[in-house]
This record gives structure tokens, C-alpha cells and sequence, in this order.
């Protein structure tokens, strides 16, 4: 056996020692400061990430959080090699302008702040001189009255920082058609700086309100969209409610107590000629065409209900979509003609519904408080337009969307009485109808106009029409 | 002395004593080893070894017995440094002319010195001399000149002292704000920079760095730290706008590739390559890019705030604009 010198110092006693040593040492070590990490933007501020590296982020400066703005735009007058195509081409200018001006989207600059005069046809523009002023777009175009009552338009769009010539087309048609002419530049101005279908050559129908109020004569009219070229298509002798177009055709659906018996007519705008869409024991209301322009879907009243029924124009052969055991009214369907929005007391209140357009899979999409009613599909599919009432918004009636299934309800617009929205085409601006209470029985005090709306409810305008308007009916583009 | 005291001072020399006792008996005491006595090395120097610290040869006879140790010289005087001349200042203001009841200074002798130049004289005109004898010309002092005198040279700067402990290291990069790191990655990127043609040709059967995949989005842009690419779009958004109402607009983006001039000035936007498809069939997209490109080329936005080590080239960022 092997004995080893036992230390004359315990192993115990030199390990309590040496940590005690460690731990004195470590108690003495100075904190040093750590540097702080440089501001931002300071030169010593860590580097980009290495491009390529797992999991890095792309080096790209992110710009977001963008602001709604309208887009700055110049329409200086349209050049005319002579007098009369001068004139007119300050009017096409003066036109496009107010569309574009009256939408909300656009900025037109104006004309005192032009620097120099406005290029003629085909000539590039001075941009610096346009940038200058503000402008990020600028529209030059020239008109000419030709023989035989025809004239030329030319117009190009300009992109001014770019530099750049972003469209550029011309029309020809007869003179007396040079509003429409002016309104389809706008529109394809429109469509090019915003990306959405313009809806500036359209018309809208309505119902023209004369005479006191509890004794109105009510006659259906058509007017451009901005309010010019208004013109009546009945002549009042029976009450019209509820007008739609046809999305295909130049025709007209509405409701018309003619002969006291309230049906739903067909009402052909190029001819004139009206027919009655159907026979039916009860009363029909509330008409809509299907996209394609081969169904119209209605209400039939049974009873102490109403029933959804869908009618093929060629055929005439109806298909009944609800029961009648509730009120099932003001049917819409969606872009896509697969599914059709409804409102509904079938839960007691009126409330809105989707079902497909057979009639199958009802869901309910509103459940706020008070009543729902007049859904109306936005022509983008994203939104249903709605009237909503008796809710605890504070005001009488309220113009809102939602989006398809019920989600993303917003008011857009409030009054005593509004009602009755219909879309434009593209999907960016409703209009509706907006009243003002009456002060005594005779009616004094009481209007009814037409208002637009865009789909954020930021910009109101109201539509001048020379008489009490209520009901309006957007047009298809181009009809 | 009380008796107790008596007691403790008898016992302490008593100890004491055993102490030192005991260190002379029983303590042995290691005697210091004798130096070993000393032997004269002699040493013949065979030649001239100022530049040599090893003889050529080892020496045939031992050196000289070294000679004993000068006392220490005493300490040198140094010589006082030539401190600067200062330039004599300039002579004082003469006084007043005395007058000439005075009696003449005769401390200067009559040296022959020119007239002075004739001089716009600030001072009184001297009253004409009295009729004297004559005498030996005066010294004509000092008149007072407008003209300025240049001013002394400034003394020479003292040389700073030298450091007994460190050497100086001047920095090799006397711009302004050199210790900045980018001012440091400059200076190494010029140290790398191929400064002649090369000598070899390329051979790709040698291999080489691979291709790397990377980033398609690498360009200028990677050059910038995530501050500095915040910084440059704080500086757009103001002038970043959108359209509300479009369809999915809180879905869209573009990236732009944009070229910026030698003083950061956006020159040109446009599409990014791997966004033109997308773009091209969406109408929504293309308006939104051309909003992208407007923000991006306002001219209220159009100068970006890039470092100071990337202007003075042509720079080209990419850009992702989203609502």
C-alpha cells in the first residue's frame, strides 16, 4: 500500500479558500459600461443584412403608410384650329374637369396657376413647367368641328414627372354628342389613374316628385349623371316607384300603380314601349335585372307575406326563390349572378339575407339594432350597399355597407330620411336619395334629392335636378 | 514600582533572554559563501569593432585586467535651448517733439541717416529751428506713420514632449471625423480597391467564388443600415399617396428600382423587373405603382437622404411602397 503524504493543508479548507478568492475577485471586477448602441441613422448603426442570408429580410426601403390624397391634374382648354372648335374644346375641357373634379379623386389645378398655354395636338408638353405648378398628370387635347355635324377630339394623358405619355386617343362623332365625348375622356382618364372603371358616361334614373306633398305627381326621368340632358320618360299620370336598368340593354324595370293595380313594367328606352312583366294575382314590386340581363327577380305579395321570384325574360317562366310566410323584399343580385341579397322579417325584425340565386343556403348577414333593408350588391362584389333604421346610430336613417358576409358594417352617410342606394359602375360611389322633414301638413319645407357618396364616405355631392327627385337608378357605363 | 510590576518586568527580560539564548545556541546561522576571488580576463582587441558585436577570432591572451570604475562624471550642464527671438516690439510713440529750449540730445552721435521718405506725418508740424549756430545735424526720431506694420511672426510653437513611456502614433487619416466607422470602411474599401490592370487572365477551369444565389433585391441598397433605409423613407411617405376605395388596396405593393444621381436625387423610377408581370395585368397595380412613382419623384421628396459615403455615384435602391 501506498500512503501518500497527507498535505499540511486540508482540501477542504484550500477549496472554501479558492472560492472564496474567486468570489472576492469577482465582486471586485469593475462594471464596465457597455457601449450603447449608436441613434438611428448614426454611422456606427449595424449594416444592412447581408443580402441572401436564411431568414433575412429583403433590402428594400419600405414606404408605407400612405395618405389619401386626390391626384393633382391639369386639363388646360382643348386647342381648336378655329373659333367654333375652340369653343368647343374649352367645353369638353370644362366637362372632364368637373367630373373629375366632382368625384373627390382629383385635384384639377386651376387654370390662372398655368404657367404657360397649352400645347396643341401632338406636340410634348412643357413638364418642368407643369411640375412646377404641381401638377402630376396633365390631359392636352384638341377639338375640331368637321363638316357635316361631325367633330374630332384628340386627347393624350400625361404623366409629368415621368415625363411620359400615359394614353392618348381620338373620337369622332356627331356634335350634338360632344358632352358624351367629354365624359368618356374622363372616364378613361379615370380608369388609368386609379385603376377602377370610371363611371362618368352613364345615366341615372329616377322618379321626378312635383306638385304638394301628400298629392305629388311622380314621373320617371333620366338625366346624365352630373345632371345634365334631364328628360321625363312618363307623364305622371300613374305613381312609378323603384326604376332599374337593364345592364345589357336600353330598358327599364320599375313599379307603376297604372290602373291601380301596382305591377312590375318593362319600360324600353329607345322605343318608348312599356309591357307588364308578368301576371300575377298579387302585387309585384321591387324589381332588379340579373347581370346578364336574361332574369328579372321581384317580390310577390301573397297574403300577408311576400315571396322572391325569379322571372326569365325569353320565356316568361317565374321560379319562386322564398316562401311567403314572411315579407321577403328587395332582391340583388351579385355580380356574378350566383347569389342574391334579400331583406327579411323572417326573424321579426327586417333584416338582410343572402341566399344562392336558387333559393338555397339563406344566411343572415346583418345583426346590428333596428331594421335593414334595400341590399345592393356593389358592382366589385366586395360590398352591399344597405338602408338601416331604428338603429342607435342617433339619426333616422343611415346609409351603410357591409361587406358579403356581415362583416365590415359602415355607416357612410346619415339623415332624417336616406334611402334607396344604388351603385355606380366600378364600384367607388353610391348615390341615394335624401329628404328633409316637412315643417306643417302642407308639405312646407320638404325636399328630396339625390346625393352621391363615395364608398368611404368622405365625399358628398348632391346631384342638382330641377325637380324633387327620389329612387335614383345607375346606369350601366356606356348607356 | 508596585510589586506586580516589578514581577512582569523580571519575567519579560527573563524571556528575553531565553530568546536570545536560544537564537545564538540553537539556530545555526548559514555563513554567506565567500566571492569567489577575482581574476583579471585579459582581452586584445584584434581590430576596429565599432560595427560588431563578436570578435572575428577569440583572442590569443586574455585582456587587461579591467581598470577600476571611474567616479561618476558629474552631471552635464545641458546647454540652454535656443529660445525664439521675439521680435523686438515696435518702438514706442515718440513723445511729443520737446521743445527747443531743451537742450539737444547728445547721447547718439551724429550718424548720417537719410531722410526719411516723405510720409503722411500725423504729427504737428515741428515748429521751425531757431537760428543757431550751427551744429552737427540731429537725429531725426522716429515719425509716427500711418501705415500699419505687419504684424510679428507668432512664436514658435514648443515641441511637445517627448513621452518616456509611449512613441507617437499620428493617425494616417486626417479627415474630419476619421474615427467614424464609415469613414474607416471608405479607407479599407480604397486599400482593396484594384489599383492595377491585372496580370492574369481569367481562367474558369480554376474554379473560383461561385455565383452566389443572393438577394435579386441586392443592389445600392444593401449599403444601407436599417436606420439609414428608415430615415429615406420617412423622407417619401409625406409625398406618398393613395387612392381609398380601391379594391385591395391594403393587399398591394410594388417594388420600384429607382436611380439616384451623384447628389442623391432621384433620376429614375420604374418598375422593379420581378414586378413588371404583376403589374402589367392588374389596373389597380398600375395606378398604384404610378402613385409609387410620383411619390418617389416628387420633387418636395426627390433628394434622399443617402450617407455621405454614397453620394457622389450613381446609386440604384429598391423601393417597396405599400398603403
Amino acid at each position: 500500500m501506498i500512503h501518500l503524504p497527507r498535505p499540511a493543508i486540508g482540501r477542504r479548507p484550500l477549496m472554501l479558500g479558492a472560492a472564496g478568492t474567486a468570489m472576492a475577485l469577482a465582486a471586485r471586477v469593475p462594471v464596465r459600461a457597455q457601449p450603447a448602441p449608436p441613434p438611428a441613422g448614426a454611422p456606427g448603426a449595424p449594416p444592412a443584412t447581408t443580402p441572401g442570408a436564411p431568414g433575412a429580410p429583403s433590402a428594400v426601403i419600405d414606404v408605407n403608410r400612405a395618405r389619401a390624397a386626390p391626384i393633382p391634374i391639369a386639363i388646360p382648354d382643348f386647342v381648336g384650329s378655329d373659333g367654333d372648335s375652340a369653343q368647343l374644346g374649352r367645353e369638353i375641357a370644362g366637362v372632364i374637369t368637373n367630373d373629375l373634379g366632382n368625384c373627390g379623386l382629383f385635384k384639377p389645378l386651376p387654370p390662372a396657376s398655368f404657367v404657360n398655354v397649352p400645347p396643341g395636338a401632338g406636340q410634348i408638353p412643357n413638364f418642368q413647367n407643369w411640375g412646377a405648378i404641381g401638377a402630376q398628370a396633365l390631359v392636352t387635347g384638341a377639338a375640331e368641328v368637321q363638316g357635316g355635324g361631325n367633330i374630332r377630339v384628340e386627347f393624350r394623358l400625361w404623366d409629368v414627372l415621368p415625363q411620359a405619355q400615359i394614353q392618348g386617343t381620338a373620337y369622332t362623332t356627331t356634335q350634338s354628342n360632344w358632352r358624351r365625348i367629354a365624359h368618356i375622356i374622363a372616364d378613361v382618364i379615370y380608369q388609368r389613374l386609379l385603376g377602377e372603371s370610371g363611371y362618368f358616361d352613364t345615366r341615372v334614373c329616377y322618379v321626378a316628385a312635383t306638385g304638394p306633398l301628400g298629392r305629388q305627381t311622380k314621373r320617371l326621368a333620366i338625366m346624365d349623371q352630373d345632371g345634365a340632358n334631364n328628360r321625363y320618360l312618363t307623364d305622371g299620370r300613374w305613381l312609378v316607384l323603384t326604376p332599374r336598368f337593364n345592364p345589357v340593354k336600353d330598358e327599364i324595370a320599375f313599379m307603376s300603380f297604372a290602373y291601380e293595380r301596382p305591377r312590375v313594367y318593362l319600360f324600353n328606352l329607345q322605343t318608348g314601349h312599356q309591357s307588364i312583366l308578368g301576371d300575377f294575382p298579387g302585387m309585384t314590386l321591387s324589381p332588379r335585372f340579373s347581370p346578364d340581363g336574361s332574369r328579372v327577380v321581384m317580390s310577390l305579395t301573397e297574403g300577408s307575406g311576400a315571396a322572391i321570384v325569379a322571372m326569365d325574360l325569353a320565356s316568361r317562366a317565374t321560379q319562386r326563390l322564398t316562401n311567403a310566410d314572411s315579407i321577403n323584399v328587395s332582391p340583388c343580385y351579385s355580380p356574378d349572378g350566383s347569389r342574391i341579397a334579400f331583406n327579411s322579417d323572417r326573424d321579426g325584425d327586417q333584416q338582410l339575407y343572402v341566399m344562392n340565386a336558387d333559393g338555397s343556403g339563406v344566411n343572415r348577414i346583418s345583426f346590428g339594432r333596428g331594421r335593414y333593408a334595400t341590399p345592393v350588391w356593389s358592382p366589385r362584389g366586395d360590398l352591399i350597399a344597405y338602408t338601416s333604421f331604428g338603429g342607435d346610430t342617433g339619426a333616422a336613417f343611415n346609409i351603410g355597407v357591409m361587406q358579403p358576409d356581415g362583416k365590415g358594417e359602415r355607416i357612410l352617410a346619415q339623415g332624417w330620411d336616406v334611402e334607396g342606394p344604388t351603385w355606380a359602375p366600378g364600384g367607388m360611389v353610391m348615390m341615394f336619395q335624401s329628404s328633409t322633414r316637412s315643417l306643417n301638413a302642407r308639405g312646407q319645407g320638404y325636399s328630396s334629392h339625390l346625393i352621391t357618396v363615395d364608398n368611404t364616405g368622405f365625399n358628398q355631392r348632391t346631384i342638382v335636378t330641377p325637380t324633387n327627385a327620389t329612387d335614383p337608378a345607375w346606369s350601366p357605363l356606356g348607356m | 514600582m508596585p510589586p506586580a510590576l516589578r514581577r512582569g518586568a523580571a519575567i519579560s527580560a527573563a524571556l528575553h533572554i531565553v530568546i536570545i539564548a536560544a537564537l545564538l545556541i540553537a539556530i545555526p546561522v548559514a555563513k554567506p559563501p565567500e566571492a569567489p576571488p577575482e581574476t583579471a580576463v585579459s582581452m586584445v582587441f584584434a581590430g576596429t569593432a565599432a560595427n560588431s558585436t563578436q570578435a572575428p577570432a577569440p583572442a590569443p591572451t586574455p585582456a587587461p585586467a579591467k581598470a577600476p570604475p571611474l567616479p561618476p562624471a558629474p552631471p552635464t550642464v545641458t546647454p540652454p535651448q535656443p529660445q525664439p527671438i521675439e521680435a523686438p516690439p515696435p518702438p514706442p510713440p515718440p513723445p511729443p517733439a520737446p521743445p527747443q529750449s531743451q537742450a539737444p540730445p547728445t547721447s547718439a552721435p551724429p550718424t548720417p541717416t537719410p531722410p526719411p521718405p516723405p510720409t503722411p506725418s500725423l504729427a504737428p508740424p515741428t515748429p521751425p529751428p531757431p537760428q543757431a549756430p550751427p551744429t552737427p545735424p540731429k537725429p531725426t526720431p522716429p515719425q509716427p506713420v500711418a501705415q500699419p506694420l505687419p504684424l510679428p511672426p507668432p512664436p514658435a510653437p514648443t515641441p511637445p514632449l517627448q513621452s518616456a513611456t509611449s512613441q507617437p502614433n499620428p493617425t494616417k487619416n486626417a479627415a474630419a471625423n476619421s474615427q467614424a466607422l464609415d469613414n474607416t470602411l471608405e479607407k479599407l474599401r480604397q486599400l482593396v480597391q484594384q489599383k492595377q490592370a491585372p496580370t492574369h487572365r481569367y481562367n474558369p477551369q480554376a474554379g473560383g467564388a461561385q455565383a452566389s444565389g443572393g438577394n435579386p433585391l441586392a443592389n445600392d441598397t444593401s449599403a444601407l443600415s436599417l436606420a439609414q433605409r428608415g430615415a429615406i423613407a420617412d423622407h417619401v411617405r409625406p409625398c406618398w399617396t393613395d387612392t381609398p376605395g380601391t379594391l385591395d388596396l391594403d393587399k398591394m405593393s410594388v417594388l420600384l428600382t429607382v436611380t439616384t444621381d451623384a447628389d442623391g436625387v432621384v433620376r429614375e423610377a420604374r418598375i422593379a423587373d420581378q414586378d413588371q408581370g404583376r403589374v402589367a395585368a392588374d389596373p389597380r397595380l398600375l395606378a398604384f405603382s404610378d402613385r409609387a412613382i410620383n411619390a418617389v419623384m416628387d420633387p418636395t421628396c426627390a433628394t434622399l437622404p443617402l450617407p455621405q459615403s454614397m453620394l457622389g455615384k450613381v446609386n440604384v435602391l429598391t423601393f417597396r411602397f405599400s398603403p
